[in-house]
């Protein structure tokens, strides 16, 4: 009885563990989900970009010995304006209609921006600096780290204010009208290219939170987590239904907590294989995803 | 008030508009008649700035328009309520308004009295205000577009087909809300199919055909039943 009980406590652990750091997961899968609702495109410089405003957080931190608040805060606004350089160079002078130039020219940025870190880093991981890894609460029999609580925190946070620009601001009634009806919104006197440049500026804001809360909770960071940050957020994507923002919350938590049950019965090798196969029986049998309707898109 | 001259449009190679010229006169419904595919959508998308002109001009009150993004032609005073509506499914009734709204760059205090003003005009949007606009009946979302354009306060109000797909007694209320604006004053350059219903409602009017005024005046002056059979038939090539 005391051995089934210790060992569901450590899997229930180990499930909130993943839930936790599946915050940021949920964060990259919103901005791949914003950008796939403005202009039914894929940006597959996301993941990428968004760990590369990580990266410039960490010159600060390398260089001027920036403290973490700083190191975060610059992550982002670096990862937004790589976000309105994706727009610009990938989608902006793309014909509307070329879904396939767009996504080989982002695809193309994708390793773009991983090739810059490789060689500015010599391929190396570099340590992340944390915020409150030192603390940790114990909640009953579980212990909650204060440095994944001040993740979801600030990936709670993230979301909040996206809503809140996306719901209670001019800018955001701007977004959501380019993303429903284009020629409409340009009737309203809505410019559509400026508009879109803005969803993206905003995604990847969001982009460097989720960047900084990732190589802070794994406490490094490495041009290795790239791809592997890409192909989790391109699930969330799908599994929580292309351009719905609550499923791809939904979806984050959801491969976060998934991958971490599957980390703790099959290892760390055969983790992502499970979370691949999670979204093949997404694709199967729910293809619109958790909240799709699947007629959403007009 | 509203004065096109000459207007050529083309679809890549394609001529749709050859040498469109017309007048809206303040205070007046004109009307643009025709069949399919005569240009019709095309000429308003042309004023609206969705489309480019590849010659001639739009003039608003001496103020040439032609060569204006669509953003900047609704705040210069041309709102267009398009075919088919276009309302923003997702959004409820009221963001609607508020973002024909979005040219004004008004406060918000300024909107939510216009706003008030639209629910006046139209009880049933304000019935509807929660809900989102894809779920509106048909000519509850015409109602909708509707307002929406006139949020922008415009100085003249395009519309592209308002009747188009709606039960025959929605329509007759559609044309009652269109001869109560112009009752108001809304200056009105109005494209229509139903040319009967548009007739009653039009001061001037003009009959489109493969891309060229073949035919105008006001209603009354000619026999009407052989502009309503140009009007959907068309006649020979113009």
């Amino acid at each position: 009885m005391s051995d089934f009980w210790f060992e569901f406590v450590e899997i229930t652990q180990t499930i909130g563990d993943g839930l936790f750091f599946g915050a940021t997961y949920a964060l990259i899968g919103i901005g791949f989900t914003l950008i796939f609702g403005a202009m039914g495109k894929l940006n597959m410089t996301y993941a990428a970009a968004s760990l590369a405003g990580a990266y410039a957080g960490l010159a600060a931190f390398a260089f001027v010995d920036a403290p973490a608040p700083v190191v975060f805060l610059i992550s982002a606004l670096a990862s937004g304006v790589l976000g309105f350089v994706a727009y610009l160079t990938c989608f902006r002078f793309i014909p509307i209609n070329n879904h396939l130039a767009a996504l080989m020219a982002s695809i193309g940025g994708l390793f773009f921006i991983d090739e810059m870190v490789v060689h500015a880093t010599d391929g190396s991981p570099l340590t992340f600096p944390a915020l409150f890894d030192d603390v940790m609460f114990d909640v009953g029999p579980y212990g909650v780290r204060g440095d994944l609580l001040f993740v979801l925190a600030m990936c709670v946070a993230g979301t909040l204010a996206l809503l809140y620009v996306l719901y209670r601001t001019r800018l955001g009634l701007a977004t959501r009208a380019v993303s429903q009806q284009d020629v409409a919104a340009q009737l309203c006197g809505i410019d559509v290219h400026r508009t879109n440049a803005t969803t993206f500026v905003l995604a990847g804001l969001l982009g460097g939170i989720a960047g900084a809360m990732t190589a802070s909770a794994v406490g490094v960071l490495s041009p290795l987590i790239t791809v592997p940050l890409t192909v989790k957020g391109l699930i969330v994507t799908v599994i929580g239904g292309l351009g719905s923002i609550p499923g791809a919350i939904a979806a984050g938590l959801l491969v976060g907590g998934f991958e971490n049950f599957f980390l703790y019965f099959r290892g760390v090798n055969e983790r992502d294989m499970y979370v691949l196969l999670l979204l093949f029986i997404f694709l199967v049998f729910r293809p619109q995803g958790i909240f799709g309707s699947g007629a959403d898109r007009d | 008030m509203l004065s096109i001259r000459d207007l050529v449009t083309s679809y890549g190679n394609i001529e749709a508009l050859r040498g469109i010229s017309l007048d809206a006169a303040e205070g007046e419904v004109t009307c643009l008649l025709g069949p399919n595919g005569a240009g019709k959508t095309t000429t308003l998308f042309t004023i609206a700035g969705i489309l480019t002109a590849k010659s001639g001009a739009v003039v608003l009150n001496g103020e040439d328009m032609t060569r204006l993004r669509a953003a900047e032609v609704v705040s210069r005073g041309i709102a267009l309520v398009p075919e088919n509506r276009l309302v923003f499914p997702r959004m409820d009734v009221e963001d609607n308004l508020r973002a024909g709204a979005y040219s004004r760059r008004a406060s918000a205090a300024e909107i939510a009295a216009d706003v008030a003003d639209m629910y006046r005009r139209f009880p049933r949007l304000e019935e509807r205000k929660d809900q989102l606009a894809g779920t509106l009946s048909g000519g509850e979302q015409q109602m909708l577009a509707i307002a929406r354009g006139l949020m922008a306060r415009p100085r003249i109000l395009l519309m592209d087909e308002p009747s188009i797909g709606l039960a025959p007694m929605i329509v007759a209320e559609i044309f009652d809300i269109i001869r109560e604006l112009n009752r108001e004053g809304v200056t009105i350059l109005l494209v229509e199919q139903n040319a009967r219903m548009a007739l009653d409602v039009a001061h001037k009017f003009y009959l489109i055909e493969g891309g060229r005024i073949t035919f105008s005046g006001s209603p009354g002056e000619i026999e009407q039943d052989e502009v309503i059979q140009r009007a959907y038939l068309g006649s020979r090539q113009g």
